[in-house]
């Protein structure tokens, strides 16, 4: 019997994917991701037994914590925010490895100090070498970080970078990040973070598209009237004036969770799941939607209004945000994607903040029925709408006309419904969870590669570029509202409307 | 680890004596209807499987417990069957509809308990047949040793995808295992059981190469597992194996060459985690059907 021989002993064991022993280092550790997402998503790994046994989180960031304070205040996050009872043990085992180092992220002293950490921490834990490296930090503080780790790099062990949106500002920028990052690492050592690839119901989209021989022959122009996606919130800024002033509704949502459910929805069937089969048939669609003229899309800002109820302020009136600020809450743009199945589709998208309520959803409207032979001429049908709920309410939805009980044959249009929780039971996993443990696994089929950013970024960048030449009259829609009437006017033009609510 | 899972269910429920299958579908209908009455939420009634139960009275309340523990994380049509031949003839039922709050919806599952008396007993399938959901898989647990020549499991072992037995509440094993295996090409089979042991069996995996070459096994467990872990052992490593057992109550260790094995990690499941990942598995298994035929052909340990 030799070491090399196939395990026999591991067929048909419902083996869990368990990643190397390795550290996870966390830039940034001190902001509200760390706390309200990542510790929470690890407690989640560790409830179920997903991590390595040999493992190590440490926290990096500018504010002075010891490890104790640090593991007391993760504690506290947990407690908070995690979807699992908190269970001591559980906590324990994971608190052991947890480190912190106070790091200006220029200064070559806090790297140093951070690399004795860890080789520390592998001593101690047998994490030999391994390690991931989250990048929760703004983009102009990666490039630095990035050189840094290079420099350090030890002999043992893989090293994965996970980096958070956004990935740089426009196209430029992440040209030159992409470039700064790939002087160091290869691209299957980068893992760039759309958390949306993260969610269940978005995955559950390639499930539904290709798992299923009755959608994909009517997946087309030829059956398909048009698409709508939303990704609506009715929240405002919440405190990230900073941030939101330079992004906007454009850049914060479009660029990234946007186009990546256009992409899913318009993709060709990959020859297989892996990550480079998923994301070739990925770029295909963002290298063939063409950019949308000003009058495709429409921007907006929203005023005071009410929402659930309350009375909430203006965009302008914001704390941190500019009296005059003309940044975008609300964009809806008309998009095409050239290519033989979609030819003249039109993909409505509309994305925004403090509208009427939160929700993402991808609506497939097929065209009406030829000729209803009906008496009315089937007067209260609608078109058939495959409906995705990717949140709230995870589930797929199938609008379908049916006759009303009754003399006559009157129609109504009724939904027939999967609710996701319905079927499975299990407690949907965090985003987060799923594609923390795929970066420890090396798996980056959920996550967006170098080509795939810089098609994103040109179509934004196509889009602002109209935009420096016009001053819209902001605010131009009222807070807990659909938009701005000018996004009614886009599928009005069209003979279309929105969804109904 | 069960999830953490939404508030109490709302539920209401009808009891019928000598209830036919007509009067059954008809208060099926009305309480999902009444549950939806008075509510602003949306009830949806579940399309994922029916699930048989046969549970003689002596296993009655274990079984309704189980079945309390998962009925959130399986929402299905359950029929319960509980056979009582000595008693009158006639057909005993009580149905409830289980809606349990997701969102602004609400999620509904029927249970429905069928009491068989006397000559009912005899045609269990002419009973179950009517109240299976179309196109849904059907999972039939059979709790303790199935009478492997009665009419009654046979009827059913025809109607089923899937069959779940636990064989920790057999008696005189191994000689059992040898009747299973003559259903292997019949139905898909799951046993408790081995689900129980796959903490074990994982732990053991991870001992490879060096468990090739153990002789002797002690399984501080019940005979059942005892059993299956020493089929498995023989059938994948394709030798022979000495094997003891310590009978306990559940699995607690395994001594390998007289060295005890580390504890897995984690905490074992509950009896609904176990029959619920059950429900979840539709193809038959092969490492299990190869390890029951291994256990069906040593003698006892």
């Amino acid at each position: 019997m030799t070491v090399a021989e196939a395990n026999p002993l591991e067929a048909g064991l419902h083996l869990r994917r368990r990643p190397d022993p390795c550290i996870l280092v966390i830039f940034g550790a001190s902001g509200d991701l760390t706390s309200k997402k990542l510790m929470p998503a690890l407690y989640a790994l560790a409830f179920r037994g997903l991590l390595p046994e040999k493992f190590g989180v440490v926290g990096a960031a500018r504010s002075d914590e010891t490890d104790e304070q640090f593991r007391e205040r993760m504690k506290q996050a947990v407690q908070e925010h995690a979807r699992d009872p908190f269970q001591e043990e559980t906590w324990e085992q994971l608190a052991a490895g947890m480190r912190y180092v106070t790091l200006d992220f220029a200064d070559d002293k806090g790297e140093d100090e951070l690399r004795d950490t860890l080789t520390q921490l592998d001593d101690e834990r047998g994490t030999g070498g391994n390690r991931v490296y989250y990048f929760a930090v703004p983009p102009s503080a990666i490039g630095t970080l990035v050189e840094e780790i290079a420099k350090r790099r030890g002999a043992d062990g893989w090293i994965r970078l996970i980096i958070e949106k956004p990935f740089g500002h426009d196209l430029a920028s992440a040209r030159e990040l992409n470039a700064e990052i790939q002087e160091h690492f290869g691209e299957q050592e980068v893992f760039r973070i759309d958390h949306y690839l993260g969610k269940e119901t978005v995955q559950n989209m390639l499930a539904l598209r290709f798992a299923n021989g009755i959608f994909e022959p009517i997946w087309n122009r030829q059956f398909i009237d048009h698409v709508q996606i939303t990704v609506a919130e009715s929240i405002g800024i919440e405190n990230r004036a900073g941030y939101y002033e330079q992004a906007g509704a454009i850049r914060d949502i479009f660029q990234n969770h946007l186009l990546q459910l256009v992409a899913i929805t318009a993709m060709e069937p990959p020859i297989d799941f892996t990550a480079d089969s998923v994301r070739n048939e990925k770029v295909k669609v963002l290298k063939a939607m063409h950019t949308p003229g000003p009058k495709h899309v429409v921007r907006g800002q929203y005023g005071s209004g009410f929402v659930e109820g309350q009375e909430v302020r203006g965009y302008r009136e914001e704390e941190g945000v500019a009296p005059g600020s003309m940044t975008d809450t609300f964009v809806a743009a008309k998009l095409f994607v050239d290519n033989w199945r979609w030819a003249d589709t039109p993909f409505y998208v509309r994305m925004g903040k403090r509208l009427a309520r939160r929700e993402t959803t991808i609506a497939i409207q097929f065209k009406r029925a030829p000729h209803p032979p009906f008496e009315d001429g089937g007067e209260g049908l609608r078109p058939n709408v495959l409906l995705i709920h990717v949140q709230p309410n995870e589930g797929v939805s199938l609008a379908i006309g049916a006759k009303v009980p009754g003399q006559g044959m009157t129609i109504r249009t009724v939904h027939m419904d999967f609710l996701y929780g319905g079927a499975f039971r299990e407690g949907l996993p965090d985003a987060y969870e799923r594609l923390i443990l795929d970066a420890m696994l090396g798996d980056a089929t959920l996550f967006t590669r170098s080509d795939e950013i810089e098609e994103q970024w040109a179509l934004v960048d196509a889009i602002v570029g109209f935009w420096q030449r016009d001053r819209p009259s902001f605010p131009n829609y009222a807070a807990g509202t659909w938009g701005p009437a000018a996004a009614d006017d886009l599928l009005h033009r069209d003979g279309r409307s929105w969804r109904r609510h | 680890m069960a999830p953490a899972l939404n508030s109490a269910p709302l539920e209401d429920s009808w009891t019928g004596e000598d209830a036919t299958i007509a009067q059954i579908e008809r208060e099926l209908a009305r309480l999902r209807y009444e549950s939806s009455l008075g509510s602003s939420q949306q009830n949806l009634r579940t399309s994922v499987m029916t699930h048989l139960a046969w549970a003689p009275p002596e296993w009655q309340t274990a079984a309704e417990e189980t079945l309390a523990g998962m009925a959130e994380r399986h929402p299905s049509r359950t029929l319960l069957l509980v056979p009582k031949p000595d008693e009158p003839d006639g057909l005993d039922a009580q149905v409830s509809v289980r809606c349990f709050p997701i969102g602004d919806r609400a999620i509904c599952g029927e249970v429905i308990e069928l009491t068989l008396r006397g000559n009912r007993v005899q045609a269990p399938a002419s009973l179950v047949l009517p109240l299976l959901i179309s196109d849904l898989p059907v999972f039939l647990r059979w709790r303790g040793e199935p009478p492997w020549d009665g009419g009654e499991f046979e009827q059913l072992i025809e109607i089923v995808d899937r069959l779940v037995v636990d064989s920790t509440e057999w008696d005189g094993l191994p000689g059992p295992y040898a009747r299973l295996v003559e259903l292997f090409d019949r139905v898909a089979v799951s046993d408790i059981a081995w689900a129980r042991t796959e903490r074990w069996r994982s732990l053991l995996a991870s001992l490879w190469p060096g468990i090739a070459e153990v002789s002797k096994v002690r399984v501080h467990g019940t005979p059942a597992q005892a059993h299956l872990l020493a089929g498995w052992l023989r059938s994948r490593l394709h030798h022979d194996l000495e094997v003891e057992v310590d009978e306990q109550e559940r699995l607690e260790g395994i001594d390998l060459d007289g060295e005890p094995a580390h504890f897995p990690p984690g905490r074992p499941p509950n009896a609904s985690d176990v029959l619920s990942a059950q429900l979840d598995s539709f193809a038959r298994d092969p490492v299990y059907e190869a390890a029951v035929r291994a256990a069906a052909a040593t003698p006892g340990v």
